[in-house]
């Protein structure tokens, strides 16, 4: 357990995954879906989800998310999210946005995937 | 209009009344003011009556005095005056004043020449008895609608596919590849439809049954040119606009308006004021909730045209309440819950006394007035330049009224429409809208994912384009799409036809009328999309029609609530019971655990965006669909059979 204010990478990774799923990925539990996916591109989040993903961020690690910070290269993937959101958390090192941390989640699946029909 | 049905058999076994009298029955709805039928051995015609021209003479199945040949017909032909004066002139006698006359000796004068000369809206059916054939025919847009079934060298048809199950013949199935283009562009695409076995005839088709065999041919086609805008086109505009008006306000019956606000619905509305010899009646929608709410704007319309104004309010529970309804009505399921508000729509019409209204629907197609246009031109320029910052941001202009998060996800919403395909897909303006419908097969069970496995819905409409297509502008090849995907299948049926004709009312279509069509195919792209402006030179000339504010007015997409509609107070008992998952798992066509979770959303108020509104209501309208079309029997009504005609027994 983090304390409010202090999250690592690996954990804002693993519980935006989770709630990823269960809001946008609820019809396809057995889909594959790697940290470093694209979210948008894949057809995981629509821009209305976006916010949606945003609020959550803010709500759940505490952090205020500016509109002009709300580009692919911070919110695009979840490895990408991992580090803008660990780089924004009061205490923790800030961190160049959208460069992948080491450790945290491999990507299982291919980039633009997630929609194809199964086969 | 009116609805018609009927049986021709390969094999002179003839068709009991029986059938012919369940088959009428199932659309009673659109026709109320009178039954008719006519068999003989090998045919059997049945037909419901709504009367607006010559209210005494008109009945049908209508016969020529040899005997010869016989009609049954759903529509209205504009210029029949002009043709009935044509054919007097070349030696035939009119018993009647009705256009249905006018039909058979056209047939008899020119065969199948006669559509070209035809201007209207119609579905029709002559029985040549000398050929033991049967013409049927659909109109240049599929304005109205014909369906038809072989069984065996037996031919079945009708104004609506209850008709046919409603004989006992056509057996009921469901289409996957037919749900699968619902899925895709929001209704199956002609001649498909979602029930198996059961074709719609294409819009500008007719077909000849002969001998147990069905043959078809185009008699119209799509087509448009490119070249400069002449310096009279406004004026004629002007002409045309008029004319269509003012045919369309041939009635024996008062003619109202349906008034949305827009440019379209309030010019058509100007130009019937000034022209009907009595005070038009016009009627709106107004919904309670402020974002889809035009009432304003109708209200000031209907004052500047000095319109006796009525409107239909709409909150949540209402489009709930009719759902069930409109689903009986539009016999496929939706993707949208707009049909809802004008099923009400039409009901209030038809309470004050209306049973012929005049609508804007066209006008968006033919001159650009949709923002698909735009985006498509939009897209189309931001991909010449990809890696161009500032080229996407014209994203942001088209969608205002989806501000609701769409401004803080700028950067998401506007790389939504970059990565939606490549401008050499001939469907590149549509790919954005297929690809955000298809988002609802996530939730395909399994077996029915199986079942569609291998239809490819985007590739059969790619095959299907005509071979001037490639031919055509991006704006051109757009309008075109927007009309074979949505408007005839869609806009003209499901919000259309069968909305109104759930409570025998008309509705017609000035922008529809094929000199208009063709007038605007022939303009360049620039008089109809200048910049980001749409229907330019519509409003050039609305300008002379309407008020300023209104003639300048941007437009406002008609949409109404969805998942409000049936997760907000108390919905009625069939949400829950058509969502529960045993109700999902005997429909076989969604994966209930994958609708629980969208339910959850739902419920919760976190399914605000447009994917899973369509989502849910495609969801829940299969669920009604199937609940009505295959566990329902077709009402039986109570009618008798007397020499040739129905007689109502209540």
């Amino acid at each position: 357990m983090s304390q409010a204010g202090s999250y690592s990478p690996t954990e804002i990774v693993d519980r935006t995954r989770t709630w990823v799923r269960e809001n946008f990925l609820y019809m396809r539990p057995d889909w594959k879906f790697g940290d470093d996916d694209p979210l948008l591109g894949s057809g995981v989040i629509d821009s209305i989800g976006v916010i949606e993903l945003v609020e959550f961020l803010q709500s759940a690690f505490h952090v205020k998310v500016a509109d002009d910070e709300i580009v692919e290269q911070n919110l695009g993937t979840l490895n990408a999210i991992g580090c803008f959101v660990n780089g924004k958390v009061p205490g923790n090192g800030t961190m160049p946005a959208g460069v992948p941390v080491d450790g945290v989640g491999k990507n299982t699946a291919g980039a633009g995937m997630l929609l194809r029909p199964r086969a | 209009m009116c609805g018609f049905a009927g049986v021709a058999r390969r094999e002179p076994n003839g068709v009991v009344p029986a059938v012919l009298q369940r088959m009428a029955t199932a659309i009673r709805h659109r026709g109320p003011d009178g039954l008719g039928a006519m068999t003989d051995a090998q045919v059997g015609l049945a037909h419901a009556r709504l009367s607006i021209i010559d209210l005494e003479g008109g009945a049908q199945p209508m016969g020529n005095s040899e005997g010869t040949l016989a009609v049954v017909y759903n529509g209205e032909i504009f210029n029949f005056p002009d043709l009935k004066d044509e054919l007097a002139a070349r030696g035939y006698t009119f018993q009647t004043r009705s256009d249905t006359e006018v039909l058979l000796h056209a047939y008899a004068e020119w065969g199948e020449a006669m559509l070209d000369r035809l201007n209207g809206q119609f579905a029709f059916v002559i029985y040549d008895r000398r050929e033991k054939s049967l013409f049927l025919v659909r109109d240049r847009f599929g304005i109205l609608p014909l369906y038809y079934a072989e069984r065996g060298g037996d031919l079945y048809f009708g104004s609506e596919v209850k008709a046919l199950f409603a004989s006992g013949e056509v057996p009921r199935a469901l289409d996957p590849a037919g749900l699968d283009e619902v899925f895709t562009f929001w209704a199956a695409r002609p001649p498909r439809t979602p029930f198996q076995g059961v074709s719609a005839l294409e819009p500008g088709c007719c077909a000849r049954w002969q001998s147990g065999r069905l043959t078809f041919r185009r008699w119209y086609t799509l087509a448009f040119a490119a070249g400069a805008e002449a310096p009279g086109a406004l004026q004629q505009l002007v002409d045309l606009m008029d004319s269509s008006v003012r045919r369309r306000l041939l009635a024996d019956v008062p003619v109202g308006g349906y008034l949305s606000g827009g440019l379209d619905s309030s010019a058509v509305c100007a130009l019937a004021a000034r022209d009907s010899s009595a005070e038009l009646r016009t009627f709106s929608v107004a919904f309670a909730d402020p974002q889809f709410d035009e009432s304003a704007h109708q209200q000031a319309v209907a004052e500047a045209v000095r319109s006796r104004h009525a409107v239909q309010h709409i909150g949540p529970a209402d489009i709930a309440r009719v759902f069930p309804e409109v689903i009986r009505h539009t016999e496929t399921p939706l993707v949208r819950t707009a049909p809802a508000p004008l099923y009400l729509l039409s009901q209030l019409a038809r309470q004050r006394g209306i049973k012929v209204v005049l609508s804007g629907e066209g006008a968006d197609e033919l001159f650009y007035g949709y923002d698909l246009f735009k985006e498509a031109v939009v897209r189309e320029f931001c991909l010449r330049q990809p890696d161009s910052p500032t080229r996407p941001r014209l994203f942001d202009r088209l969608y205002p009224y989806l501000a609701r998060g769409g401004a803080r996800a700028g950067d998401f919403w506007r790389r939504f429409f970059l990565n939606a395909g490549s401008t050499s897909d001939p469907l590149f303006s549509h790919l954005p809208r297929f690809g955000l419908t298809s988002w609802i097969k996530e939730f395909y069970s399994a077996e029915f994912r199986a079942a569609v496995n291998g239809f490819d819905g985007l590739g059969e409409l790619r095959d299907a384009l005509p071979p001037a297509f490639s031919g055509w502008s991006t704006l051109q090849r757009a309008a075109y799409l927007e009309m074979v995907t949505l408007l005839s299948p869609y806009l003209l049926s499901s919000q259309g036809d069968r909305m109104a004709m759930a409570h025998g009312v008309e509705a017609r279509v000035p922008y529809l009328d094929h000199r208009v069509f063709e007038f605007a195919a022939a303009l360049p792209d620039r008089s109809k999309l200048r910049g980001l402006r749409e229907k330019e030179i519509l409003r050039r000339w609305a300008a002379n029609v309407l008020p300023a504010s209104a003639a300048q007015r941007v437009k406002q997409p008609y949409r109404a609530p969805d998942v409000p509609a049936f997760f907000e107070g108390e919905p009625p008992p069939y949400v829950a019971e058509l969502l529960d998952e045993s109700a999902l798992k005997r429909g076989g066509i969604f994966d209930p655990a994958a609708a629980r979770g969208l339910v959850r959303r739902c419920r919760t108020g976190q399914a605000t965006g447009v994917r899973e509104g369509q989502a849910l209501v495609a969801i829940l309208s299969t669920q009604l669909w199937q609940r009505e079309f295959f566990e329902t029997p077709v009402e039986s009504g109570a009618l008798r059979y007397e020499s040739g005609r129905f007689v109502l027994a209540n």
